[in-house]
């Protein structure tokens, strides 16, 4: 299958910082999630590939164009940024319908799909409201009827799932499910594992500018399990709940925290680690008050990635 | 694909963004604002016609005081600040930016389109606070067909000097972070002063031409306080200073729209 965005030691500097280094990357049709922490450079990528930015090495194409200033080519495309940032004092309607005329529709064809969009992201009842009036699932939600409603080949949303709760985030992963039906193209940014993976199997690991890895989930699954997770278990006794830990194969390491509450476990297999932790509570009879993860994030698995 | 020509896609492009950002100028703040603000010379011009009730001469004198200090040196310069710089930098600063450089519209033509609409925004306000202060001062005199046509020379002078204005301060938010700062300086620094300068000099600011235009000119000893400042105006010919507003107007819209083609604006991440 030919990519249809393509990526050739694609470099970008702001001033003396480094953006983005060396990516070379083919995107085909379906999803394809791109996956880092904060500041990695997902968002440089996608103004690179949304035409947003000029690169200053390397090229940046869709279906064989440069994306540089190439109008016409953005017909093609839907771009969902990622600030919750709108022109706050018209309607929902107003906005989609206004942004629709940048695609030479006529008015009837403008309040059909305007109307479309704003049906299957759940706005038609609040289409006459003022965006400034919308909470921020709604803002999301209106975002993503912008980037589908002239009905684009390729669809960019940059954090799209970012500060939702997680009745909206729902909705908005069908809807992006739905998107992707044949022909069509989805790249999808995010910094949340578990986001991605209800989007998509096939994901690129971004980092510090670069590209870490690329593949299916299951192949990054074993990147994150291949690196011991912390976790931290606050107890009345956490010296009699270590005690059942002891025989744990998943358990690789124990130490006590300073204030003689807290059980500090390394494991490599966190799920059979949790499934255990039922088990030796139950038993022991000790009361849990809280379980945190502390590097139970991305940050820490590309920490481990890159060797830090 | 087929590609639109430059022409057709340039056109296009300002009269679909022209078509939006009307619907968005007129909702703005920013208009509501200054829609208010020219409430003041027409509140004014009742004063003045009560006061001055029956002395004709008199109303025409105070009325070019207004066209000249509030009008000209205050109202178009401020207007056109405030919508000009903004063109860019509301874009940049509320960073809605990616909503129009990411659809199929070429960049000129979004600079154009938004210089359009604006300055159609600019000249409805002047024009409708012109009006009514003119007509309510000289409300006696509205049989008269020299009145109607006074009228539509200053309208005309404040328009050319919209667009001018415009332009240049769509140019300067199109390079600068600060814009308005620089134009701050400009059109209340750099405009006041030099146009008072004898000789050649006052040509290097566009109210020289503006005035140039105007029929008024203010005597040595006339109304006003200020009009010992005036008095230096070594006016342009009518053509020339028309010319020369046009050429500005174009040079600097031309300008805009090339530097926000080739200028990438960045947002932190």
């Amino acid at each position: 299958m030919s990519a249809v965005i393509r990526a050739e030691n694609l470099s970008k500097w702001y001033g003396n910082v480094l953006g983005l280094s060396e990516v070379s990357l083919e995107i085909e049709n379906g999803i394809t999630g791109l996956l880092g922490p904060n500041g990695a450079g997902k968002s440089t990528f996608m103004k690179l590939v949304t035409g947003q930015m000029k690169p200053n090495i390397g090229t940046v194409t869709i279906r064989g164009r440069r994306t540089w200033n190439a109008p016409s080519l953005y017909e093609r495309i839907g771009f969902c940024p990622e600030p919750d940032v709108f022109y706050e004092d018209v309607t929902g309607w107003e906005f989609l319908t206004g942004l629709l005329r940048f695609h030479g529709f006529g008015p009837a064809e403008r309040a059909e799909r305007a109307a479309r969009a704003l049906d299957i992201v759940g706005l038609a009842d609040d289409k006459d409201r003022l965006i400034r009036g919308y909470s921020r699932g709604m803002r999301q939600r209106v975002k993503f009827a912008q980037a589908i409603a002239h009905d684009p080949e390729i669809l960019i949303l940059d954090e799209p799932l970012s500060g939702l709760d997680p009745l909206s985030k729902r909705k908005l992963i069908r809807l992006i499910r739905e998107f992707r039906t044949e022909g069509r193209t989805v790249l999808v940014s995010s910094h949340v594992l578990p986001e991605i993976e209800a989007l998509t199997s096939r994901i690129v690991l971004i980092h510090q500018g670069k590209i870490l890895a690329q593949g299916d989930i299951p192949f990054v699954r074993e990147l994150i399990e291949a690196h011991p997770h912390v976790i931290s278990i606050g107890s009345s006794d956490p010296r009699r709940l270590a005690a059942g830990f002891v025989a744990d194969a998943a358990v690789q390491k124990m130490t006590f925290g300073p204030d003689a509450r807290t059980l500090v476990v390394e494991t490599h297999n966190r799920d059979a680690f949790f499934d255990h932790l039922l088990a030796v509570a139950l038993e022991s009879g000790v009361a849990i008050d809280e379980v945190t993860s502390p590097d139970d994030n991305l940050q820490a698995v590309f920490d481990y990635l890159v060797g830090k | 694909m087929k590609e639109p020509s430059a022409i057709l896609a340039f056109r296009t492009s300002v009269r679909e963004v022209l078509s939006f950002f009307i619907v968005l100028g007129r909702k703005s703040g920013k208009a509501r604002a200054f829609a208010a603000l020219g409430f003041f010379p027409v509140i004014l011009a009742v004063v003045v016609r009560v006061v001055y009730h029956g002395r004709a001469e008199d109303i025409m004198g105070v009325f070019n005081e207004i066209l000249m200090v509030f009008f000209l040196q205050f109202y178009i310069v401020i207007l056109s600040l405030f919508f000009g710089t903004s063109i860019v930098a509301e874009e940049i600063e509320g960073r809605t930016l990616p909503y129009l450089i990411t659809r199929p519209l070429t960049k000129p033509g979004i600079i154009a389109g938004k210089y359009g609409a604006y300055s159609l925004l600019m000249v409805l306000m002047v024009t409708v606070t012109l009006a009514l202060s003119y007509f309510v001062m000289n409300g006696t005199r509205l049989g008269q067909a020299s009145l109607y046509l006074t009228f539509l020379r200053y309208a005309g002078v404040l328009g050319l000097g919209l667009l001018a204005y415009t332009a240049f301060f769509a140019f300067l938010g199109a390079v600068l972070k600060k814009a308005i700062l620089v134009g701050l300086v400009f059109g209340f620094g750099w405009e006041n002063v030099i146009q008072y300068f004898p000789g050649s000099t006052q040509r290097f600011s566009l109210v020289h031409y503006l005035k140039s235009l105007l029929p008024y000119r203010p005597q040595s000893g006339g109304a006003g306080a200020l009009s010992i400042l005036l008095f230096r105006l070594e006016p342009t010919t009518p053509i020339v200073a028309v010319l020369t507003l046009a050429a500005v107007t174009a040079v600097f819209l031309a300008l805009a729209c090339w530097v926000f083609r080739v200028k990438q604006y960045l947002f932190e991440e």
